[in-house]
Formats: C-alpha cells, structure tokens, sequence
C-alpha cells in the first residue's frame, strides 16, 4: 500500500467511526464504547509505561476509583454525574498524587511490585465497604445528559467516550511534543543526565503519574454511568494487568498503540467468547490460556506491538522544518579573571579508598582549564563532586561565590554549569535536536498545561532555532532528526557538548570531549572552545590527548591517586618530572 | 601462504543508509592490521559485522571457512573474537569471573583454562591484583586489559579489536600498545581499528584507510605512515 492509499484507508476509517451508530449493530457500538473506555486507559499506560520508564500494574483500580466516586455520589447524594466526574477525577488525582509520592522513589522492580499491593488492596477495599454495596457493587447509577438530551443510549455515549479519547490523544501527543514531554521522554535510560539538566525527575515522574491516573479516573467515570452498575471485579488485578498488555500489544511507544492494542484485545476477546465455547465447556479458563500464548508470541516477536506494521501505511508526517527565531534570553558572563570555581580541601572516599584526597584548585572565569593524569586518578570523581552528581566527604565548592558543596545536580545546573560525560549519556533513539533541546531546560519555562495547549510555540520555536545553532556549532547541522544512537561514538561526544551548550552555561565541564575524534574534528572541537572562551565561558576539560589539551589550554591541573600533584602552565607541566613518570611516559 | 582472513565485496547497511560499500580486506596469519579513517566511515561497523553481529553482504573468508552460515559463537569458537569500542565488560562480576566467561566455549577442558588464566595473569600483572574485584572499579586502563585479557581466554587466532586506546592515558596508551605488538609472538592476529593512526601504523605490519565506508588507500604500514595525504589528514604534524 503506497502512502497515498495510506491516508485514504485514514480518511475512510475515521468517516465510518464518526458515522458508526448509523450503520453498525447494536452490539458493534457497545463493542466499540468498551474499546474507547479501555483506550483511555491504556493511553496513560503509554505515557507511564512506554513513555516515562514506569511500569504499573495497578491502573485498574484508579479506574474503579473514578467509577465508584461518582456511582456513589450519584446515587447516595443524587447529584448530577457531571459533579460526579469533578469528584472522580479530584478523588482520583489525590490517591495517586499519595500513592506516588511513597512508591515513586522505589527502583527496580520495587515500583511494579508496589503497584500490584496497591492494585490488590483498593480492589479489597471495595468489596468490603458497606457504603460501597461490599460485593454487590452500586447500582442504579444515572446516565450522563448534556441539558435535556440523554445520553443513555448506546450510541449516544459513543460519541462522548470518543470525543474524549480523541481530545486525550491531541493533548498527550502535544504534551509529549513539548518541554515537558522532551522531559518524560528523557526518563528511560538513567537519572543522573536528566538531573544535570535541572530537570527534576521525581517532579516529572509523579505528574505523569497522576496524568496517567486521571485517564483511568475519566474512564472509570465513563463506564459508571454506561454500564449504569459498578461493582468490583472489574476493577481487579487481572484487569490491571491486562491495561498494561493493551499498551504493550498495541505499542507502548506510540500514543495510538494505546487505541489499537485496546481495540485488538477487545475484539480478541470477544471473538474467543464466541468461538470457544463450541471446543469446550471451560470455556473461560481455555480463554485464559489463549491469551496467555497470545502475550507470550507477541512479546517475543513484536516487542514494539502492532504500531511499527500498522505506521508502515500510515502516510508519514515530514519534520517540521526549524525556522530561525529570536534568540533565548542569555546568562551575564562573570567578569573575566574573577575566581568563577572554587575548590578547597575536597575528600571522597568509595569504601576504604579515597578517590579524591585533599585537592584543592581554583578556576578563573574566562579560562581554559585542563584536569590530566592516569586513569583511575579521580578526575571523573572531582567532576562528579563539582556537578552535585556525587556528594563530597569533606572540603567546600564554590561557584561564583556561592557555596554549591551540598547543592545537587539541578541547583548546580541552575547556578550555569552544563557538563558532558565519560560515557556518553544521551538517549539514543531521540533526534539529534531533541537531545539538545534536553539542555534548554533551564532557559524555557512552559510547564505541562501550556505544552498540552500547544500555548508553547513561540518559545518552543526559538528553542528549537537555538538548538539547532548549536548543532550547526559542534559541526552537527545537517541532519537534526537522525537518531542520535545513529552517530558514531567520537560524534556522541560532540552531541553532548552541543547539549551542554544549549544550557548557556557560564562554566562547561567536558570529561574527554575528544576521545574517539580523528584529527581534524579535534582540531575542530579546539576552535570551538577557543571561540567560546571568546565570549566568556569558563571551560574545564579532562582530555587524554596531550597534544590537544597543550595546544589549547590556560592551565592545567594534574591528579594522581586521588591527589592533586601540581598545577600551572602547560609548559611548566609538561618539564615536571613527576608528571613524566606518572603520566606522559619517558619520551614525550 | 593461504590468508588468515580475507573479506571480499563487503557491504553492511542500516535500513537503506550503506555504512560500509564493497570492502576488500586481507590478512595473513600472525599479521597485525590496522583499519583508520575519519569517525563514521564504517570502521566500528565493518568489525562487528566481519564478528557476526550486524547482517551484511559479500564474503568472508577465514581459515578457508566461509563465515557465512556460522553465527556470533561459532566464530568465537573458531578463534575469531571481538573486543569492543565500549569494552563490554560484567561490570556486577569479579574480574576472575570476567575473564572465566571469556573462555566460555571452551568449557569442555578445565585445567586447560586454569592454565590459559594464569597466562593472561602473567601478562596483566595488574588484573592478577585485582582479580577479586568488581569489574566496575577498575580505571580506564584496567578495563581495556581486562576486555583484552577476556578475549585471550577464548584461544583466538584473531582478534578484532576496535578503539583499544579510547579514553586512556598516553602511559597506558603506549602500554596497551606494547601489548598488541606482543600478541603477534602468541601467533594471534589483530585486526585493530583505531583513531590513534600514528600508533596504530606504528604497531600494524599492514594498513588500509577506510573513508565514507570505502577503502581509498592500502599499504604497508611504514608507507602509509609516510604517505602524504594520510600525514596531512590523519597523522598531524609531530606528535
């Protein structure tokens, strides 16, 4: 299929959903309403799991929680269900806002394992209240009406649960399009990176936490007052489990994988209802097993779900090109020779080692600075230490006369010190612009409502123009949408000082920029940083290559085992004797 | 002499982006060759596909063996190892254990490898210290050896070894160096890909610049270090 007939197969699906009630049976638009309601659902799922790195297995029971808010409230106090759906979504918002802030700092398989406890225990906690109905549920819920029209038949609420998940969609795939979402997308992979930026990763996960159980919430709301009847089961476990295998079948990665995976099982479902009770009697335990040889096949043959087959005839949208825009709002350079980083007396130990030992050092804003020695000296850890990525035993750090010892990785960022890594943090399935887009944080402001709005654009637009200039910097310019895990190592390298640059950081902290680089790009790479010392920023580099650091550097610093064995010139370094034998070898 | 390896009309894509195009590369057994080239010339990408890991076209030869058929392990079981750009190492695992897994498909003969341990012991003296300790704790120049000591416990006839000086001192450098010529004595042949071209021709018999995913120029490792273009472009002035 070419793409054309694509977006004529799009075109036709979409006028035969819209127009659905007219043609199809009945049951097809019950069918179809469950598809909606489970979408819902399952594109949180997407945005926590797929996306943000999150696994949960207990979204089921945020679903049960928006659905038995408003059954209640409905029927006990006999209120509108439209006060039904602001109570569900606050109820909701409020239990996950708890349930994240104690289970979101768990790791590992800590955080599913939580949420299977709070998926069984709300699921509990139903079925034993007694204003709840305990296992009798609620019922004689209302149906939804918009003024006088009902909407209690089935097609009518077909177009609310639709007209829903389509605005969900919109405003998730702007969401993810969007500072924040650079943010959410940056968060599989390793937290310190995304700390270094000034992101906060807690503050990041619990939103979309809470966005994910206002899904839920939303839907639960819907399949109350549908099925006009709440009870526990389909709130439980299973459920919660299955929710996640939606998202996964579907595509986890993609916002529509959350639509096609709740379609696909649903039908799935229902076919297997009609066709297995001819083979057997048990015809719901054998619907288990199917199901279970299903996720089994599918997890080993299509690991990103249906979404990769299904975007192969879907005509693809083109990049939208980067228009040069007015430049971000840029930091006061300090006074150049002012004292910009202090070190005094710094200490770290790993177990009985201490890795950096007294060392002591000071660099002034508008220099250069090389860190050399052996490998295993404690250069990365005095980097590390600096950058608030490491916590210091002892000593002080300053930065521009603020003491930022005890600061963190995003206070640091925010005082404007960017930073690269030994080894290369990026998120390699992200384009070359949005890794750099990651670095202007800081200098940005839209939150996730204005992302979701798309009130963004005029700042995301010069965001993107910035970005894309300092891709043009590092020599990176011609294919901004590339993968990023695309690049050769040595160009990873350089991505990360495009990065570090987007921050506008008054200092930059490089560790081996120019490792894996051929000559020329390090002679490169050594104008670059020639130009920005240029325009005042302070550069601190680890670097190997001892004929690039003597060719570009100020000042260097030499460590070895874990102490600071001299500083100075690169000529008085490169005569010490000390630093022939321990590091640059007899011949130089 | 029958080559050790020979690679012919080579080619290796992603998706439809060719990284290496028509390759031609041969090797004689104990040679040490080395493969430079600007970064994205398909230098990394040619190794792990010659290894097995990346599918590609064309034929390679070793030992007379088309190495078509044969997967990753069945090439390492024949000798032929691959030490990657980024080591690769079981950072959770004791560099004993490290080096133990490094003579996985060997494990019929257990005194055999006992043996071959205690021989890469003796060459890195400073993995013999640190053989109780997690691999994650070693420094940069630690890791190298112990990703080159891994591959040696295999018994290979040849090594590919990609980037073996990334991110090292110019002491350890010079090291890691002294002990990629030393392999030749053992009768193991490298196939070294490097971004230090000036040590690389200095340790290689033979060499061949790898540009845009094509070899442009081949020789003599002492001709091409003498060789204009490669001077101006790879080698810099003096070092």
């Amino acid at each position: 299929m070419t793409a054309r007939a694509g977006s004529v197969f799009v075109i036709v699906a979409i006028a035969a959903l819209g127009a659905a009630p007219f043609w199809a049976a009945p049951f097809t638009i019950t069918l179809l309403n469950y598809i909606g309601i489970y979408a819902l659902v399952a594109l949180g799922v997407v945005l926590l799991t797929g996306v943000g790195g999150l696994t949960s297995f207990g979204q089921a029971a945020f679903v049960g929680i928006g659905a038995y808010a408003t059954a209640w409230l409905t029927t006990a106090q006999g209120v509108s269900p439209w006060l039904g759906l602001v109570f569900a979504l606050i109820l909701t918002g409020i239990v996950a806002a708890f349930l994240g802030a104690i289970t979101l700092r768990l790791g590992g398989h800590f955080l599913p394992l939580g949420t299977i406890a709070w998926g069984l225990s709300i699921y509990f906690l139903f079925g034993n209240m007694e204003s709840l109905g305990r296992n009798n549920g609620i019922t004689g819920v209302p149906p939804i009406s918009f003024g006088s029209i009902s909407l209690e038949p089935t097609y009518a609420i077909y177009y609310l649960i639709w007209g829903l998940l389509v605005i969900a969609t919109i405003v998730m795939a702007n969401l993810l399009d969007s500072r924040e979402g650079r943010a959410i997308r940056s968060l599989r992979g390793g937290v310190v990176m995304v700390e270094s930026l000034g992101i906060s990763v807690f503050r990041v996960r619990l939103i979309i936490f809470v966005i994910a159980a206002l899904l839920a919430g939303l839907s639960g709301w819907l399949y109350a007052h549908m099925s006009r009847y709440v009870s526990p089961a389909p709130f439980d476990l299973r459920m919660g489990i299955q929710y996640l295998f939606m998202a996964i079948l579907g595509g986890s990665g993609y916002i529509l994988g959350a639509v096609v995976g709740a379609a696909l099982l649903t039908l799935l479902q229902n076919a297997l209802q009609d066709v297995l009770p001819h083979f057997s009697s048990n015809g719901e335990q054998l619907e288990v097993i199917v199901f279970a040889i299903i996720y089994v096949l599918a997890l080993q043959f299509a690991r990103g779900g249906m979404m990769p087959l299904v975007l192969r005839y879907l005509p693809r949208q083109a990049e939208p090109p980067i228009a040069a825009a007015e430049p971000l709002p840029r930091r006061a350079m300090p006074q150049g020779g002012a004292p910009l980083l202090v070190v005094e007396r710094l200490l770290k130990r790993f177990g009985g080692l201490e890795a950096v030992s007294q060392v002591g050092f000071e660099v002034k804003a508008g220099e250069i600075v090389g860190l050399i020695g052996p490998n295993g000296a404690g250069k990365s850890t005095v980097f590390n230490l600096i950058t608030g990525a490491l916590k210091s035993d002892d000593g002080k750090i300053f930065f521009l006369g603020q003491d930022i010892t005890r600061a963190g990785q995003r206070r640091v960022a925010q005082a404007g010190i960017a930073r690269t890594f030994q080894h290369v943090k990026l998120r390699a399935s992200m384009s070359l612009l949005d890794n750099v887009l990651l670095g202007t944080y800081l200098r940005t402001r839209a939150g996730f409502v204005k992302g979701a709005m798309r009130l963004d654009r005029n700042e995301e637009a010069r965001a993107r123009s910035e970005a894309l200039s300092q891709l043009k910097r590092v020599g990176l310019g011609d294919k901004p949408h590339d993968q990023a895990g695309n690049l050769p190592l040595g160009r990873q390298r350089i991505l990360e000082v495009a990065r570090a640059l987007a921050a506008d950081p008054a200092l930059i902290i490089l560790d081996e920029p120019a490792a894996g680089l051929s000559r020329p790009e390090k002679i490169a790479l050594a104008e670059l940083l020639r130009g920005l010392r240029k325009e005042g920023v302070t550069v601190f580099l680890v670097e190997h290559d001892v004929e690039f650091v003597m060719g570009l550097v100020d000042r260097i610093v030499v460590m070895d085992f874990g102490c600071k064995l001299l500083e100075g010139t690169p000529a008085i370094v490169r005569a010490d004797p000390r630093v022939q034998e321990a590091y640059l070898g007899s011949v130089v | 002499m029958r080559p050790l390896l020979q690679i012919e009309d080579f080619h290796v894509a992603y998706g439809k982006v060719e990284a290496v195009r028509g390759v031609g590369l041969t090797m004689q057994p104990g040679q040490i060759v080395t493969v430079i080239g600007p970064n994205g010339a398909g230098k990394t990408t040619l190794l792990a596909a010659a290894a097995g890991l990346l599918h590609s076209r064309g034929k390679v030869i070793y030992d007379g063996v088309d190495l078509e058929r044969l997967d990753v392990e069945e090439r390492v079981e024949r000798g032929f190892c691959l030490v990657p750009e980024r080591r690769e190492l079981f950072g959770d695992m004791a560099v004993a254990d490290n080096l133990l897994l490094g003579a996985y498909t060997r494990r019929r003969n257990g005194s055999d490898v006992k043996q071959s341990l205690q021989q890469v012991y003796a060459r890195f003296p400073r993995l013999a210290e640190r053989r109780r300790q997690k691999a994650q704790t070693l420094s940069g120049g630690e890791r190298q050896m112990l990703a080159l000591g891994r591959a040696l416990m295999a018994r290979p006839r040849l090594l590919l070894l990609d980037e073996p000086s990334l991110g090292l001192a110019p002491l350890i450098v010079r090291e890691i160096f002294r002990i990629v010529a030393s392999l030749r004595d053992l009768g193991v042949s490298v196939l070294l890909v490097e971004q230090n071209a000036r040590a690389a021709l200095e340790t290689a018999d033979y060499g061949y610049v790898l540009e845009m995913g094509e070899i442009t120029h081949e020789g003599p490792a002492t001709m091409l270090a003498h060789d204009a273009r490669v001077v101006t472009t790879y080698l810099g002035g003096s070092d």
